[in-house]
């Protein structure tokens, strides 16, 4: 299982209002293990009043930068972009996962081929990784950026854009999409939709040249881009993917209630909660997992190893006591927060509830 | 733009998702329990296939056996490392099974999976001969392909990912099968023994396209995990099979 390692912070730049670049530096003997490849995450982990959260956060640096940088937009309400926004500082530490992530393609020195990628908003951190170690190491390759974004003053990474297609006058384009700012090409007003995509495709982009796309945006924008680069003649395969972390779940407290000293009578009672319906049946005090009891209530609970290996079992108890046998796939944190391996997993209180959905 | 939507609503519009972090619970569950699946008879069928190779006529046939042994390992492990992403523990999840144990060759287990591991029911059954394998190997091999063109577009990324790597190479693993079958053929006794293995086979090969009508499929297609049913692959496997097999003159025997 992947481990935290420790990295120092180097820099801590004010890119946008309400975004900054972290610059990090991992430990000599690290090193080997935050060798990124351009388009990559880090996940990292820190404690807001006893809980623990972690956030992934794309790197932005290129491959021949020599460092690590991840850009870090604030969210509203969240608790690690607004704490990475105001109180980090150069001189601190933060815990990170070395890199994860497959949005990228081999890259090759001598090929010649043509890239096309679509940023919406803090979507640009990745692209931006591929844009510049792409560029660097595919000298005959070409790259087109379409970047979405509400108005000029939200754009992150503007200026390093620019002084990036001054370098490679004739291998980078970038259009710029605004939504709340009129531009002089009204194409590049407004959000992108399926029309706006045809545009682009009739006007400035051939779709044919293009090798590889790459998106990452919100969950509207992906759809829209995903279904005109078909309509374009791309195939699945050509087209890279990266969801941003707007959909991480957000966390909810977990409600404990307190245990009565259980008594050895009959059964538990236990409410499950599965594909948004929700059961309550009896099951024996020993000998039976949650999961066994579930199925055995003809629930369709998913489940593969029972040896409490795999996690494809895991559920979130809400109420009540219970305990695990054997734990070998959730981490410290998840157990904190209330999740099971309900293969492993046996009442310790008179009634449980428990979701498979949370 | 900016604007999110609904994760479920975003699932269902054909949507993909790029990190455990954005995965919901029950899609979580049920992209584990697939994953496993595969791992799982890709490890048993590496795990079968190691003792064909000694059942092997000549060296030809006995470096495609080992090729098959060695990459259907390969891409078990390539699963399991997207499962690892996870929270799967890799290295005890690969030592939990015997992935060579069989059952009796006559024992009749249908569809369902057995306690234990989550292989497909087909590759509970033990091969005992060379033409056992090979017809056993060109039969999984073409459902393979047919389930490639649903594990390809699956809905979780980096899995899609991995099984467009891994399609062309199961891919050959057929066609690797086919040349044995041809070279088989030439011979009456090849003749009568390829076909009493594909009358064993067939059966237990069409049951891993599982239960028509399943109550499953309607969450799988909800979560962009699966796209078409369980019976129009089996169809879609069947014509494949005729293709393949009418012109061997075995058109008969794969009815």
């Amino acid at each position: 299982m992947a481990r935290f390692h420790s990295l120092d912070v180097i820099d801590v730049r004010r890119e946008t209002r309400d975004a900054v670049v972290v610059t990090l530096k991992p430990r000599a003997e690290d090193a080997e293990a935050f060798d990124f490849t351009q388009g990559q995450y880090l996940t990292f982990r820190r404690d807001f009043e006893g809980e623990e959260l972690r956030r992934s956060y794309s790197i932005c640096a290129g491959k021949d930068e020599g460092c690590l940088k991840v850009g870090i937009k604030r969210v509203p309400g969240g608790a690690f972009s607004t704490w990475a926004n105001e109180n980090l500082a150069p001189g601190d530490t933060l815990e990170a996962m070395p890199p994860m992530g497959r949005f990228h393609v081999p890259l090759d020195s001598a090929a010649e081929r043509h890239y096309l990628g679509f940023a919406g908003g803090s979507g640009i951190t990745p692209l931006l990784s591929i844009i510049k170690t792409t560029l660097a190491r595919e000298p005959k390759s070409r790259f087109t950026l379409v970047y979405a974004n509400r108005q000029i003053s939200s754009i992150m990474f503007r200026e390093e854009l620019e002084d990036l297609k001054n370098l490679y006058l004739n291998r980078l384009s970038v259009l710029h999409i605004l939504d709340a700012e009129a531009q002089e090409i009204d194409l590049f007003t407004g959000q992108i939709d399926a029309d706006k995509m045809t545009g682009l495709f009739t006007h400035w982009i051939d779709a044919k040249s293009v090798d590889t796309a790459f998106i990452c945006g919100p969950e509207p924008m992906m759809l829209t881009i995903a279904a005109s680069l078909r309509d374009h003649g791309l195939t699945d395969a050509q087209i890279k993917f990266e969801l941003f972390a707007s959909s991480q779940p957000g966390r909810t407290a977990r409600k404990i209630e307190t245990v009565k000293a259980a008594c050895e009578s009959a059964g538990v009672q236990a409410t499950v909660t599965l594909d948004g319906a929700t059961r309550t049946f009896t099951m024996p005090r020993q000998g039976q997992s949650l999961l066994e009891a579930a199925l055995a209530a003809h629930m369709d609970a998913p489940y593969s190893c029972k040896a409490g290996v795999c996690s494809t079992c895991r559920a979130k108890v809400l109420e009540g006591e219970t305990e695990m046998a054997v734990n070998h796939a959730l981490e410290d944190y998840e157990v904190r927060a209330g999740y099971v391996l309900s293969c492993q997993c046996y009442p310790l209180s008179d009634r449980v509830v428990v979701s498979y959905d949370a | 733009m900016s604007d999110t939507m609904n994760i479920d609503d975003y699932l269902a519009s054909g949507g993909v998702l790029t990190s455990p972090d954005n995965v919901p619970a029950r899609y979580r569950g049920e992209l584990m329990r697939l994953m496993s699946s595969f791992v799982d008879s890709e490890l048993a069928a590496s795990a079968g296939f190691a003792a064909s190779i000694n059942f092997a006529p000549g060296i030809r046939e006995r470096i495609a056996a080992s090729r098959i042994t060695l990459e259907k390992a390969d891409h078990a492990e390539r699963v399991l490392n997207v499962m690892g992403a996870f929270g799967t523990d890799i290295a005890r999840y690969q030592s939990q099974h015997d992935w060579a144990a069989r059952l009796a060759r006559d024992a009749d287990l249908g569809t369902a999976r057995r306690e234990g591991d989550m292989r497909l029911s087909v590759f509970h059954y033990p091969i005992n001969s060379w033409t056992d394998a090979v017809v056993m190997n060109v039969l999984m091999g073409l459902a393979t392909d047919v389930q490639m063109t649903e594990l390809t577009r699956i809905s979780y990324g980096p899995l899609a990912e991995v099984f467009r790597e891994i399609a062309p190479r199961e891919a050959a693993h057929a066609e690797l099968g086919l040349e044995g079958l041809k070279a088989i053929l030439e011979t009456e006794n090849g003749r009568r023994d390829a076909e009493e293995a594909l009358a064993y086979w067939m059966p237990r090969v069409a049951a891993t396209f599982g239960v028509s009508g399943s109550g499953r499929h309607e969450t799988l297609a909800r979560f962009g995990l699966r796209h078409s049913t369980n019976a129009t692959l089996l169809a879609r496997w069947q014509a494949l099979l005729a293709d393949w097999l009418a012109p061997l003159g075995l058109a008969r025997a794969a009815t």
